[in-house]
C-alpha cells in the first residue's frame, strides 16, 4: 500500500461527498463551506499528482481568496434567503440528472479508451521539475508562456474594473446630469406650433 | 459613285439623330432638313445607278463592304450593302417617293406639337429601308425588316393619345410579328443547311444573264420549300396578304404621310422584294410558288371587294393598297417577277400620290375622312382634284397611265402562261379595282357638295410634291411598256431573268384591250352609281344592307379573328393573370411566407428566457459532440 | 506512484458532472457560480493528472492560467449579481428571464 493510493482513497470520496453535498444545500452559506471542503481536497490530489506549487495556490486563492469573496457577497444579499428546492421547470431536474449520467458514462468511455485504468504514471516526472516543482514552474511561465502570462495580467487588471465599473451604485445626480446631457438643446419656438412633439416625463 | 453607296443610308440616319435631339430646337427647319437628306440620299443613289448602269450587264453586282458584325466560329455576318439592279430600283423608290413625302409632310404636319419628332422617325424609316434594299445578306435584311416595323409602329401610333391610333399601332406590331417570326425561323434554317446567310452564297448569284440560277440547294426541293415558306410567311405578315392582312386597314389611324410612305410606297412592298430577291429558292420549291400565286390572287380579289364598301377615304386606299400587293404577289407567283417590281414602282407612285391627295382633302376638311360627308370638292380643291383622277386612272389601268402597263403586264402573264383561271380572277380583281376607284373619286370630288365645311387648295408645299406624284404616276408605266423595249425589264434582269416571250394564251394587244375594257365598263358602273345621279346609291345600300355590312367589315375576318384568337388569348391570359397568378402564383409566394411566420411563431417558444434553460441545451450540444467525435475515433 | 491515473480523471468527470447538474438544477446564482468554480476545478484536477501522465509541466501551467481565468470570471460574475440584485430584489436566475420571445 503506497501513501498515495491511501491518500488519493481518502480524498477522492470526501471531495465528491462534499461537492454532493454542497449541491443538495437550501442555504448558500452552507453550500459555500462544503465547496471549500472539496477545494482542500482537490489541493490535496494536487500535492499526489506532484503539483506542490498549485496545491498552495488552490489553498491561498480559491479556497481563501475567491471562497472569501462569495461569503462577502452573500452575506451582502442577505444570508437569511433561503432557496426554495422545487423545480419550476418542468423536466429540467430529470434532463439535467440524465445528461450528467451521459457526460460520466461519456467521460468514463473516454478515459477507458484514450488513457485506459491501470495506466500508471511513468517515473521521469522528477527531472521535470527538477530544482523544485515552484522553479521549473515559474521557468517555464516566464519563459515559453510569457506571453500568455502577461495576458492573463491585463485580464485580470479588466475584470476588476469591470467589476468595479457593474457593481458601482450610480449616484442619481450623476444619472440625471447624464440624462440632461442626452437631451436634444432646443430652444422653444413658439413660432412652430404645429408640430407634435413627443412627450417626455419632466424629471 | 458605287465606293459611296454607304451614304445612300446613312444621310437619313445622321437625320434621324439630328432630328430626335435638336427637333424641338431646330422647329419648322426639322422637316426642310429631314427632306433634305432624304433628297440627298437619292441623289447620291442616281449616282450610284449612274454607275451600275455603266457597268457591263454581267457584272452589275457589287457588293460593297463596310464592317465585320458578328463572326463567331462558323458564323460570319458582314455589314455588307448590295449594290445591283434590283436593290438600285428599290432605294431609288424608296428615297425619291420617300424624299417627296417628306417635303410635302412638311406642310402636312405643320402646327404639330412633335413635329420634329415625327421627322426624326420619318428618317429612321428611311433609313432602316434602305439597309433592308441594301442588304447582302439576310440577317442585315432582317435588321432593316423589324426597324421598318419598329418605325411602323411609333408612326402608326404618332397620335397614342388617340386610343384607335395606339390600339393600332399595338395590332401592325403583333401581327406582323407572327409573320416575322417565321421568317427569323427560316433565316435561321438557311444558315443550318447552307452554312452562309449571304445572298452571294445562299442564292449562287451572280449567274449569266437570262440564266436559270440554280441555288445551293438544288437537290432538296423539301427543304427549300419549308425555307421558302417561311421567308413568305414573314412577306405576308409584312405586305398584309391574306391571313395577316388585319393590320393594314386599321393602321390608317397615322398620319397620312406615314400611310402614302409606309403602308403604301414602301414598307408594305418588302414581302415583295423578298420574294424577288429569293425568287430563286421558290423556283426550286415549285410548291411555294403555287402558294405565292394563290395567296396573291385571293387578296387581290377579296381586299378589292372590301375596298367597294368602305365609306372612309383612307380605309379605301388601305383595302386598296391590300389588293394592289395582291396583284405584286400574283406576278410572283407566276414567276413574272419582273412584272412584280414593275406594279411595284408604279404603285408607288400612284398610291403615294392617292394618299397624299387624300391628305390634302383632309387637310382642307380638318381631318375629315368619310366619303359621304364630301362631294364636289373639284370646285374648291382643283389640284388635289385633278392629281388624285390621275392616280385614280392610273390604278384603274386606263392608258396612258403608269397603272395600266403594270398591271396589264401581271394579266397578261396570267394568260400567256396559261393559268386561265388566275387571270379569270385578277380580271375580276382589276375590274372591281377601277369600281371602287370611280367610286372614290366620284363620292369626293363630284356631285353635289355634302359638307358645311369651307375647303381650300393646300399650300404650295403640299401641291408641288402631288404634281412631281401625279407625274411619276401618269408616265411611270413607261419604263416597262413595251413601246419602249421594257426599260425596267431589261435593266433588271441580271437579277430577275429575262422577259419570257409568251407562248401560248390571247396576244398582247387583245388582252391590253380586254383590260382596258374591263377598266373602262367598270369606271362606267361607277359614274352610273355614284356620280350621275340618277341611281340613289344611299338607297341602294340599304337595299342590300348585309351584303355591306359583309363587305364592309373585311368579310367579318377580324371578328373572327377576335372571336377565335383574340377573345381566347384574352380569356387564357386573363385565367393565367387572376387565377394562376393571384391565387396560385401568389398563393404560394404567400404561403412561404406564412409558413416562416408560423415555424417562427412555434420556433420562437424555444427562447425561454430561462438561462437554465440554455444550460441544458449548452450540455445537450456538448454531449452530442462528444458523441461524434468518440465515434470517429 | 501506483494510483493509476485513470482514477484521477474518474474523480475529476464525477465532480464535473455534478457542477454540471449544479448549474442545471440550482436557482440561486451564487450556488450556480459555486457549481461553475467546482466544474473549473474538475478540469484543473484532470489537466494536473495529464500533466503527470506525461511527464511534463504544461499541463500545470495551463491549470495555473485556468485559475487565473477563474478568479476573473468570479469577480465580474459576482459584480453582476450584485448589479441584478440591486435591481431585482432577486438572486434568483429565473426571475431574469426578460430576453425571450
Amino acid at each position: 500500500m503506497a501513501a498515495d493510493w491511501i491518500v488519493f482513497w481518502v480524498c477522492a470520496p470526501i471531495s465528491i461527498g462534499s461537492a454532493i453535498a454542497m449541491l443538495l444545500q437550501r442555504n448558500a452559506v452552507h453550500a459555500a463551506l462544503f465547496l471549500i471542503v472539496n477545494l482542500f481536497t482537490v489541493a490535496v490530489l494536487y500535492l499526489v499528482l506532484g503539483a506542490p506549487f498549485l496545491f498552495a495556490v488552490q489553498i491561498i486563492v480559491y479556497a481563501g481568496a475567491i471562497m472569501v469573496l462569495f461569503l462577502f457577497v452573500i452575506m451582502l444579499l442577505g444570508v437569511d434567503r433561503e432557496e426554495r428546492l422545487v423545480e419550476r421547470l418542468r423536466g429540467q431536474r430529470t434532463a439535467a440528472i440524465l445528461l450528467g449520467l451521459g457526460v460520466v458514462g461519456e467521460v468514463v468511455f473516454a478515459i477507458r479508451a484514450g488513457v485506459g485504468f491501470s495506466t500508471r504514471a511513468p517515473a521521469g516526472f522528477g527531472a521535470a521539475n527538477g530544482g523544485g516543482n515552484p522553479q521549473a514552474l515559474g521557468r517555464l511561465l516566464f519563459r515559453a508562456y510569457f506571453l500568455p502570462f502577461e495576458v492573463t495580467s491585463i485580464l485580470l487588471m479588466v475584470a476588476a474594473v469591470a467589476a468595479m465599473v457593474l457593481a458601482r451604485r450610480r449616484e442619481r445626480p450623476v444619472a440625471s446630469a447624464e440624462r440632461r446631457a442626452q437631451e436634444p438643446i432646443e430652444p422653444s419656438e413658439p413660432s412652430e406650433p404645429s408640430e407634435p412633439r413627443e412627450e417626455e416625463p419632466v424629471g | 459613285m458605287l465606293r459611296q453607296v454607304w451614304l445612300v443610308p446613312a444621310l437619313p440616319l445622321a437625320g434621324f439623330v439630328v432630328c430626335l435631339f435638336a427637333g424641338t430646337r431646330l422647329g419648322r427647319y426639322a422637316g426642310w432638313l429631314a427632306s433634305a437628306l432624304v433628297v440627298a440620299s437619292f441623289g447620291i443613289g442616281l449616282g450610284v445607278f449612274s454607275d451600275l448602269v455603266s457597268l457591263p450587264d454581267a457584272s452589275r453586282h457589287v457588293v460593297r463592304h463596310l464592317y465585320e458584325w458578328i463572326a463567331v466560329g462558323g458564323f460570319r455576318v458582314a455589314v455588307d450593302l448590295r449594290v445591283d439592279p434590283l436593290s438600285m430600283t428599290m432605294a431609288l423608290v424608296v428615297t425619291g417617293v420617300g424624299a417627296i413625302i417628306h417635303v410635302y409632310s412638311i406642310g402636312y404636319m405643320d402646327g404639330d406639337p412633335r413635329y420634329g419628332r415625327f421627322f426624326a422617325y420619318m428618317n429612321l424609316f428611311v433609313f432602316f429601308m434602305l439597309t433592308l434594299v441594301l442588304a447582302e445578306n439576310f440577317l442585315l435584311l432582317y435588321v432593316g425588316w423589324e426597324g421598318v416595323g419598329l418605325c411602323s409602329y411609333l408612326l402608326i401610333g404618332f397620335w397614342h393619345e388617340r386610343p384607335a391610333a395606339a390600339s393600332a399601332a399595338k395590332k401592325a406590331f403583333v401581327v406582323t410579328r407572327i409573320g416575322d417570326t417565321f421568317m427569323l425561323v427560316g433565316i435561321a434554317l438557311i444558315f443550318l443547311r447552307l452554312g452562309s446567310l449571304d445572298f452571294t452564297a445562299v442564292l449562287r448569284i451572280p449567274c449569266g444573264p437570262g440564266q436559270h440560277c440554280p441555288p445551293a440547294i438544288t437537290t432538296d426541293t423539301g427543304v427549300s420549300t419549308v425555307i421558302a415558306l417561311l421567308l413568305f410567311a414573314g412577306a405576308i405578315g409584312k405586305s398584309a396578304q391574306v391571313p395577316l392582312h388585319v393590320w393594314l386597314p386599321d393602321a390608317m389611324e397615322g398620319p397620312t404621310p406615314v400611310s402614302a410612305l409606309i403602308h403604301a410606297a414602301t414598307m408594305v412592298t418588302a414581302g415583295v422584294y423578298l420574294v424577288a430577291r429569293t425568287h430563286v429558292l421558290f423556283e426550286v420549291s415549285g410548291v411555294a410558288l403555287t402558294v405565292v400565286l394563290v395567296v396573291g390572287l385571293v387578296t387581290a380579289l377579296y381586299a378589292a371587294t372590301v375596298a367597294l364598301a368602305q365609306d372612309d377615304f383612307k380605309r379605301v386606299l388601305a383595302w386598296s393598297t391590300i389588293s394592289q400587293l395582291g396583284f405584286m404577289f400574283t406576278a410572283l407567283g407566276l414567276r413574272a417577277y419582273w412584272a412584280a417590281i414593275f406594279l411595284l414602282v408604279t404603285h408607288a407612285f400612284y398610291k403615294a400620290l392617292l394618299f397624299l391627295s387624300a391628305g390634302s382633302v383632309m387637310h382642307a376638311l380638318d381631318g375629315e375622312t368619310d366619303l359621304k360627308k364630301m362631294g364636289g370638292l373639284r370646285r374648291t380643291m382643283p389640284i388635289t382634284a385633278v392629281v388624285c383622277s390621275i392616280g385614280a386612272l392610273a390604278l384603274a389601268g386606263i392608258p396612258p397611265f403608269a397603272g395600266f402597263f403594270s398591271k396589264d403586264d401581271v394579266l397578261a402573264v396570267a394568260n400567256q402562261s396559261g393559268h386561265a383561271l388566275a387571270w379569270l380572277i385578277a380580271l375580276v380583281a382589276a375590274f372591281f379595282s377601277a369600281l371602287y376607284m370611280a367610286r372614290l373619286v366620284f363620292l369626293a370630288f363630284f356631285g353635289e357638295e355634302r359638307t358645311e365645311r369651307y375647303a381650300h387648295e393646300a399650300p404650295p408645299v403640299m401641291t408641288v410634291p402631288l404634281g412631281l406624284l401625279a407625274v411619276g404616276a401618269a408616265f411611270g408605266g413607261f419604263l416597262g411598256a413595251n413601246e419602249t423595249r421594257g426599260l425596267l425589264q431589261t435593266f433588271l434582269a441580271p437579277v430577275l431573268g429575262k422577259v419570257r416571250e409568251p407562248t401560248q394564251g390571247l396576244s398582247g394587244p387583245a388582252l391590253a384591250l380586254i383590260s382596258v375594257g374591263v377598266a373602262a365598263l367598270a369606271i362606267a358602273v361607277g359614274w352610273l352609281v355614284y356620280g350621275s345621279g340618277r341611281i340613289d346609291w344611299v338607297a341602294l345600300r340599304v337595299r342590300l344592307s348585309s351584303l355591306h355590312r359583309f363587305l364592309a367589315r373585311g368579310w367579318y375576318v377580324d371578328d373572327a379573328y377576335a372571336a377565335v384568337l383574340v377573345s381566347p388569348a384574352k380569356a387564357g391570359s386573363a385565367f393565367l393573370a387572376y387565377v394562376v397568378d393571384a391565387r396560385l402564383v401568389d398563393g404560394l409566394v404567400n404561403a412561404s411566407g406564412q409558413l416562416v411566420r408560423w415555424l417562427a411563431s412555434v420556433g420562437r417558444r424555444v427562447q425561454t428566457g430561462f438561462v437554465r434553460n440554455y444550460a441544458l441545451a449548452i450540455l445537450l450540444g456538448a454531449l452530442v459532440l462528444l458523441v461524434y467525435v468518440g465515434l470517429r475515433i | 506512484m501506483r494510483t493509476p491515473i485513470a482514477y484521477f480523471l474518474v474523480a475529476s468527470a464525477a465532480l464535473f458532472t455534478i457542477g454540471s447538474v449544479g448549474v442545471l438544477v440550482r436557482r440561486n446564482a451564487l450556488v450556480i457560480f459555486m457549481s461553475v468554480e467546482l466544474q473549473l476545478n474538475a478540469v484543473n484536477l484532470a489537466l494536473v493528472a495529464f500533466s503527470r501522465m506525461h511527464g511534463s509541466l504544461d499541463g500545470q501551467v495551463l491549470a495555473f492560467f485556468s485559475m487565473v481565468v477563474a478568479a476573473a470570471e468570479v469577480v465580474v460574475g459576482l459584480a453582476i449579481i450584485v448589479s441584478v440584485y440591486r435591481r431585482r430584489r432577486s438572486a434568483d436566475v429565473d426571475d431574469v428571464n426578460l430576453l425571450k420571445w
